[in-house]
């Protein structure tokens, strides 16, 4: 478990302007992130939870501020030396499961693991290593169609972490998604954090996830009003059903 | 590799197939349209697809076979001359005015006067030796088949051709033309009927020991310098001279152009809009393998491979459909014909027709935006 600064951002900013009305969503949020480490964003619809996840992951430009994310300084790099930074190192949890209807949960997963040039062979193991740990391997010859809201989840989590990706965002990962499903998802993410050392951060309305996290941060109007650690959060350490 | 291209295609083929008929329609088209207008003007040079011989002699120049005029005759010595030539037959033609019954008025036609022997060369494939030797009767004709309505007559009937009376013995199919009716007559006959014109032959056909050879016998047996009286052109060449002097004399060829232009327009429009509503409806999954790392390039590659396939069911949906239009078209009689270089050509456009799509539809991956799905 490494509990080392994964990310450092400084004084970010970020406004979006729509016809003549601009709006700031981040005034000059500081923020360190560890690795081992599941934080929470908290806070209600528009507080920029996602600007900021988007900014911290390298997908969303800050207008001020500087990110290093594993050293690197994030938006220093070129388009595709920030695409392959993420490739190598980011791994994502969006809040739709963004499956291909036509490929099954393994080539799923699969996928975007056959741009890192491992080779068959292996692009196979961690593919299939991947579902074992979301639990899934039974059901990794079915398609989306053929899989619950919950377990498709599980299929987009086991595409991210197939990579052993170093940072692991996850924007509203539960939000469509029962209260068992939910817990699990929680639970593997924790134990992605816990296992791997993978800084995790999570994007959540979600209070179940709170309960959680080993840190919660709490933002609104672009600020972070509250930084809580959570020293001993419950785990599931048991692989799930 | 996740094929995913492929993958895709098979399981949502309901979204991909309105590109491929587009395709494939687009396909059919150009081909039908080029087969259609090869087959017209192939009727201008029925002279020499009918015949056999592969060797045609010529008033010097001549661009189309229908622009004949007479040659001297020591040209049939000339010809023979050369070890390779085994048969020399002169062609007569005439142009004539028919008059059959009254209220048909007259009509134009063409009047071939040809050899009788059994193994004559002149329309051997569209007159069998029974055939032929009814034309040795005095003022003995054959026409086609189709030809019979315009004349206004039926075998054993006779009119009236540049003033002489003659009639019909016998019809056979595949010797239409093109702006007006042939005839077949016996050379004696063809004299006769030739009132005030050339009466030397307009050309000799050639039959050579090795058919293999009629290029450089052609090249060899056409004389050189200015003052030459005759061309020589192999059975090929003459009949591509005609087909072109046709296509670009009546202005099919540059319609052909167009026409093809307007497909080719519309092939696209279609297939591309297929294909980027295709892109547009997977916009968060590419979005989320942005996000994870493949790079736009990588997309770009799914999304053209996705056009290749669609292309190539088009094409081979195309080839079927067109391969059924051109059957339906041979037993209606409607004139077609494909050449290996146009069925090609129009291979080509199709392939553009979805390179042109795909490319468009790439377009569409600008939207890709993983930073959107976070919001």
């Amino acid at each position: 478990m490494s509990t080392a600064t994964a990310i450092r951002a400084r004084d970010l900013a970020k406004s979006f302007t729509v016809g003549k009305v601009s709006t700031r969503v981040l005034e000059g949020l500081s923020v360190d992130l560890a690795g081992g480490e599941l934080t929470m964003l908290s806070g209600p619809s528009g507080c920029g939870k996602s600007t900021l996840l988007a900014i911290l992951s390298g997908l969303e430009r800050p207008d001020a501020g500087s990110v290093e994310a594993l050293g690197e300084p994030v938006w220093y790099l070129n388009r595709k030396a920030l695409q392959r930074f993420r490739l190598h190192h980011i791994g994502f949890v969006f809040q739709g499961f963004n499956l291909f209807p036509a490929l099954n949960a393994v080539e799923q997963v699969e996928l975007p693991l056959s741009y890192l040039d491992l080779g068959a062979a292996e692009t196979r193991r961690r593919a299939e290593a991947a579902l074992e740990e979301v639990g899934l391997s039974h059901r990794r010859k079915l398609r989306p169609a053929e899989l619950s809201g919950g377990e498709k989840q599980r299929v987009a989590i086991a595409r991210a972490l197939a990579k052993q990706p170093q940072l692991l965002f996850a924007d509203e990962p539960t939000s469509a998604l029962d209260s068992v499903s939910g817990q699990t998802v929680i639970d593997i993410l924790h134990r992605a954090a816990r296992q791997h050392g993978t800084m995790v951060l999570c994007a959540s309305h979600d209070p179940r996830l709170i309960a959680h996290a080993d840190r919660v941060l709490r933002m609104e109007d672009g600020r972070v009003l509250a930084d809580e650690y959570h020293p001993h959060p419950a785990v599931a350490e048991e692989p799930v059903a | 590799m996740v094929a995913l291209a492929r993958k895709t295609l098979i399981y949502e083929w309901r979204r991909y197939l309105p590109a491929s008929l587009a395709v494939a329609f687009s396909g059919m088209l150009l081909l039908v349209q080029l087969a259609l207008v090869f087959g017209i003007f192939n009727g201008a040079a029925v002279y020499i697809n009918a015949s056999r011989g592969q060797i045609w002699a010529g008033y010097p120049g001549t661009q189309s076979i229908d622009l004949g005029r007479g040659i001297p005759r020591d040209t049939e010595m000339h010809l023979l001359a050369d070890p390779q030539v085994a048969q020399v037959e002169p062609f007569q033609w005439v142009n004539g005015d028919w008059r059959g019954r009254r209220a048909l008025g007259s009509v134009s036609v063409f009047v071939s006067g040809v050899d009788t022997a059994p193994d004559a060369l002149a329309f051997a494939r569209v007159i069998p030796p029974t055939l032929r030797a009814l034309l040795n009767e005095p003022g003995a004709i054959i026409v086609d088949r189709a030809d019979l309505p315009k004349l206004g007559i039926s075998v054993g009937e006779s009119g009236i051709l540049n003033g002489y009376r003659v009639h019909l013995v016998g019809t056979t199919n595949g010797l239409r033309a093109l702006g007006g009716v042939n005839i077949v007559a016996s050379l004696a006959t063809a004299r006769r009927l030739n009132v005030g014109g050339d009466p030397r032959p307009a050309y000799y056909l050639v039959r050579l020991r090795d058919p293999g050879q009629a290029a450089a016998v052609a090249a060899r047996l056409d004389p050189h310098g200015s003052e030459r009286r005759y061309s020589v052109w192999t059975a090929s060449t003459l009949a591509a001279r005609t087909v072109h002097y046709w296509l670009f004399e009546t202005g099919a060829g540059l319609g052909v152009v167009f026409m093809s232009l307007v497909v080719f327009l519309v092939g696209t429009v279609i297939t591309s809009q297929t294909l980027m509503g295709a892109v547009a409806g997977s916009i968060s999954e590419y979005a989320t393998l942005n996000a994870l790392g493949a790079s736009r390039r990588a997309l770009s590659r799914v999304v053209m491979e996705q056009a290749g396939w669609v292309g190539v069911a088009g094409l081979v949906g195309g080839g079927a459909l067109s391969a059924l239009a051109l059957v339906v078209a041979h037993s209606q009689d409607v004139p077609v014909a494909i050449t290996p270089l146009g069925t090609l050509a129009c291979a080509l456009l199709v392939m553009g027709i979805t390179l042109l799509s795909g490319l468009l539809a790439v377009r569409t991956l600008r939207n890709a935006d993983p930073a959107k799905l976070l919001r």
